[in-house]
């Protein structure tokens, strides 16, 4: 089982707001596919899948602030 | 916390790939233990990944507080601080150490200085230049109250680009940039036109209400004042300023600016979303050559 963390996304730029999952639980995915979108005040940015794998758990839903380093989802 | 997803969703074409953070991480540290701020970090420029990246620095002197209130500007507003002494010495430094071949230097509006910061600019300029001659040096000023000896110092110092923003079309300079005047920020082009020595360069943002035809009118009057640089990109709102964006241009917005000042004679225009004033500037330098 490997977390999903949110990476950083600028110097200075410490949380985000995800605005799209484009995976669903169960889903299976490649390394560097696109799983969630999330927009700074600045611009939109796509997180890629570190792994390949299936998503286990979502832990974080649209609309919600999520800080550099929490925790998105679970992939195995 | 919940929040509106709607207004934050952004068109696709503002989609950035993720930044190399590695790259930025180090520059900052270099920079940070020199006391050395750019543009890049205060006005939390989204493009600072492939910038920094490609050893593009926009250094920002004479401290990080603006005497003026420009609503579409990240940078706090304030009673600045003393002019850093070291400054120049530490930029030259930072230049040379990390053989930059392209340096933007620009500047908070200091009105609260008798010269508006001019003669500290041009002590930047000429370190630069003293420890690495063959650097190309761009200067992004403010508009000095519109005192052309100033500008003169700069000048003189070596500049090789001066740029000045217009920043807005002329009906919305009150709303934007109330410290501004459309007229004085035109004058300032037309005089920097008026020297050989350096190259003319000139921006603004898109996004903030205007229309088409306000920005060809704007795109004429830069023409106008002899200028031969341009650069158009999309406003995005700082966090906590009232300005909202008001469209997301298309990309063929963009183009067609882009096409309509190619033909009124610029002879480098960048324009895209994520154009900023000094975005890819060694690369567009290069093209004229």
């Amino acid at each position: 089982m490997e977390k999903i963390i949110l990476p950083e996304l600028g110097e200075g730029v410490e949380e985000a707001v995800i605005t799209t999952w484009h995976v669903t639980e169960g889903k299976t995915v490649q390394k560097g596919s696109d799983l969630v979108e999330l927009a700074t005040d600045k611009a939109t940015f796509n997180v890629p899948s570190p792994v390949s794998g299936v998503i286990k758990k979502i832990m974080r839903q649209e609309g919600e602030t999520v800080k550099v380093g929490d925790a998105l989802a679970e992939i195995e | 916390m919940a929040t509106n997803i709607e207004s934050l969703r952004m068109p696709p074409w503002l989609k950035k790939k993720l930044p190399d953070m590695r790259a930025v991480k180090e520059l900052n540290v270099y920079l940070k233990s020199h006391s050395i701020q750019t543009v890049c970090n205060n006005s939390r420029c989204p493009n600072m990944g492939e910038c920094f990246e490609a050893g593009n620095v926009s250094f920002l002197i004479l401290g990080a507080t603006c005497t003026r209130n420009c609503l579409f500007c990240a940078i706090s507003c304030g009673r600045p601080e003393r002019p850093n002494p070291a400054e120049a010495e530490s930029i030259a430094g930072a230049v040379y150490s990390l053989r930059l071949p392209y340096v933007v230097v620009t500047s908070v509006t200091r009105d609260d200085l008798a010269d508006g910061g001019s003669a500290h600019y041009a002590d930047v300029v000429k370190s630069i230049k003293k420890y690495s001659s063959t650097t190309i040096v761009e200067t992004l000023i403010p508009d000095f109250d519109g005192i052309t000896k100033n500008i003169d110092a700069i000048i003189a110092a070596g500049a090789n680009v001066v740029s000045h923003n217009m920043e807005t079309v002329r009906r919305l300079y009150s709303a934007v940039r109330p410290s501004f005047d459309y007229s004085r920020s035109l004058k300032i082009l037309r005089y920097l036109s008026s020297k050989e020595a350096v190259e003319v360069k000139s921006g603004f943002m898109v996004g903030l209400g205007e229309t088409t035809e306000e920005r060809i009118e704007l795109i004429r009057d830069i023409r106008n004042t002899g200028c031969g640089i341009l650069t158009i990109g999309q406003y995005l709102r700082p966090k906590g300023s009232p300005l909202d964006v008001k469209e997301y241009v298309k990309p063929d917005e963009f183009l067609f600016l882009k096409e309509e000042a190619s033909k009124l004679g610029f002879r480098s225009v960048a324009s895209g979303p994520f154009v900023r004033s000094s975005y890819r500037a060694f690369e567009y330098f290069e093209e004229r050559k």
